[in-house]
């Protein structure tokens, strides 16, 4: 069952301690595409990203029911690492390793996997993460600083070089341009849009931007209060969206 | 300093901390003066060779021969043995209680480490000279000599058992619980957002645990050297396991001295004879020293672990 789907979420529920924060997600999301999670803040977009790569084994009281499949394969039963390794996602907040330097950030997921077979091979996987996040010009020549003195938008980008790095089939990223300024995040986009074509890494991303969805993404999903409320192809949900809530959502108005 | 835009009354509570701060810094400085000051005799009569030389010959009638040197040798080398044998032994314990024990015996066990990082360090002495010592003789010491005796360090046969290898391992037990609770401390207060890119990255937990350990390092380096000199410092425990014998062997297994169990050890009687107080004053000096670089150093390690974003 859902093999022909990159990602399969079925009766998804999490709840942190006794307090439910989502309440049955179902939706499938085929190979290559782009998916735009949007909703209010605190609606459960982080928590749904998390529950994908099952990232929420380390949130001690976090309990989640239901199925996640990733390429028919299911999370839950799978080995954790192996997960992760196939799901790749960047943070709200840009986390690269404050003790590595900017190389080292992107090579350590290929090291620790076994990626590369020879410092050649290594050298070429992280010029190939850093340009696909179009950080390569601005770092090229400063590979072996620590990433602590890049800007944040910088250090978003060398948190996106890292997660390329792994080859991920799916990747996560939530809020990839919130710390960006917009011509930053017009190439960021750019380049999410250029790995999902070219590399066919299915892609699922929360913004909090109607526009961004519309230019990037070839699906939506709307979360309010830990259900979804609305999923469908962008542009069939931007012309005739079936719920109030989304319509008011695209005009700006929650 | 507080910056200048601070309100009155905090400007008033920062002034009035600074005489206390004063009172701190004068009591050290004091201190290290007054040792000092009471050692110089003996400076001026054996020069640098007082802790170079080997000899312990003291004299009623007249100033005898000293030099600290077996003393100064086996503080440094027992608290080295100390360190390298607690090292993992923390590493472990602290990645035992962050990661492996459930969540409620966390707190059971952290705080059953900070008593033991307090108890009464007679208690460790006592245990050591009547079960460490004999085991370590019976069951480490004895077979090694008998099987890899001809390295060096394991060369000379075991008598009593009381050695630098008995110190050592004594005050590893002793130093364990404080540097864990270091190091547990910092594994703990690695930020969230860090532990999930670790998390990310990973193939095996154990990957994951090494990088966190990675981003702790400076903190570990800080627990090596803060255990370091409270061992070097470290009197009644080692003076009843560590033979109170003036050697200065690569044998680990002979009866060794270190400086603060002779100072312990002669300063009753010291003033019987000519400037054996000054020359133990010396040695107290040198222990201010090395305590005060060593702490110095992991102090500024410790503030090498800030977090970023
Ligand atoms: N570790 C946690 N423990 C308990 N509650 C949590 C935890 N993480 C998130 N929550 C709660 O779960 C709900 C959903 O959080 P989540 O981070 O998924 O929202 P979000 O949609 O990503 O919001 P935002 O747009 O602000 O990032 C929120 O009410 C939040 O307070
Ligand atoms: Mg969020």
């Amino acid at each position: 069952m859902g093999g022909s789907y990159a990602l399969l979420v079925e009766g998804l529920k999490v709840w942190y301690g006794r307090r439910q924060v989502l309440r049955g997600i179902s939706f499938k999301l085929p190979p290559s595409s782009i998916l735009a999670v949007m909703g209010p803040s605190g609606s459960g977009k982080s928590t749904l990203l998390r529950a994908i790569n099952r990232l929420l084994d380390y949130v001690p009281d976090a309990r989640v029911e239901g199925r996640v499949e990733v390429f028919g394969l299911d999370v839950y039963r799978e080995n954790p690492y192996r997960v992760r390794r196939l799901v790749g996602m960047v943070f709200q907040t840009p986390n690269p390793f404050p003790h590595m330097s900017i190389y080292d950030n992107v090579a350590v997921g290929p090291r620790l996997h076994g990626l590369a077979k020879s410092r050649d091979e290594l050298d070429r996987i992280v010029e190939w993460a850093l340009k696909a996040a179009m950080l390569w010009d601005e770092v090229k020549d400063r590979l072996h600083e620590p990433p602590t003195k890049l800007s944040g938008g910088q250090q978003q980008r060398l948190s996106l070089a890292r997660a390329l790095a792994l080859k991920p089939s799916i990747l996560l990223l939530d809020e990839p341009t919130a710390n960006i300024d917009p011509t930053n995040a017009r190439r960021l986009e750019e380049s999410i849009r250029r790995v999902a074509v070219e590399d066919g890494v299915t892609v699922v991303m929360v913004t909090h931007t109607p526009q961004q969805a519309l230019r990037i993404s070839d699906y939506v999903a709307f979360i309010y209060e830990g259900k979804l409320v609305e999923f469908g192809r962008t542009r069939e949900v931007a012309l005739n969206p079936s719920h109030k809530l989304t319509a008011m959502y695209f005009r700006g108005e929650l | 300093m507080p910056p200048r835009s601070v309100p009155r009354e905090d400007r008033l509570f920062y002034f009035s901390l600074v005489p206390f701060a004063y009172i701190i810094i004068a009591a050290l400085l004091l201190l290290a003066l007054s040792i000092t000051w009471k050692a110089l005799p003996a400076l001026e009569a054996y020069g640098i060779d007082l802790f170079l030389r080997n000899v312990w010959a003291p004299r009623e009638d007249s100033p005898g021969d000293y030099g600290l040197l077996a003393a100064i040798y086996g503080t440094l080398v027992s608290a080295f043995i100390a360190v390298v044998l607690a090292l993992p032994l923390s590493v472990s314990l602290a990645i035992a209680v962050e990661e492996l024990a459930p969540k409620p015996l966390r707190g059971a066990i952290a705080f059953l480490n900070d008593v033991a990082a307090g108890f009464p360090t007679i208690a460790f002495g006592l245990w050591g000279v009547e079960y460490l010592v004999p085991f370590l003789r019976d069951y480490v010491m004895r077979p090694l000599y008998s099987s890899i005796g001809f390295l060096p360090t394991f060369s000379c046969e075991p008598l009593s058992g009381a050695s630098l290898l008995a110190a050592g391992t004594l005050l590893a037990f002793m130093v364990t619980p404080f540097m864990t609770a270091l190091i547990r401390e910092a594994y703990a207060s690695v930020p969230f957002h860090l532990r999930e890119a670790a998390a990310s990255v990973s193939s095996a937990w154990y990957q994951e645990v090494l990088l966190v350990l990675g981003m702790i390092k400076p903190a570990i380096v800080a627990a090596l050297l803060l255990g370091y000199g409270r061992a070097a410092g470290e009197t009644v425990a080692v003076s009843l396991v560590v033979g109170n014998s003036f050697n200065v062997s690569l044998c680990l297994f002979a009866p060794s001295y270190t400086v603060s169990a002779l100072i312990a050890n002669q300063f009753g009687n010291a003033t019987y004879y000519p400037l054996m107080p000054e020359v133990l004053f010396a040695g107290g000096v040198f222990l201010f020293v090395i305590g005060l670089v060593i702490n110095w150093m992991g102090v500024r390690m410790i503030e090498r672990v800030r977090w970023v974003g």
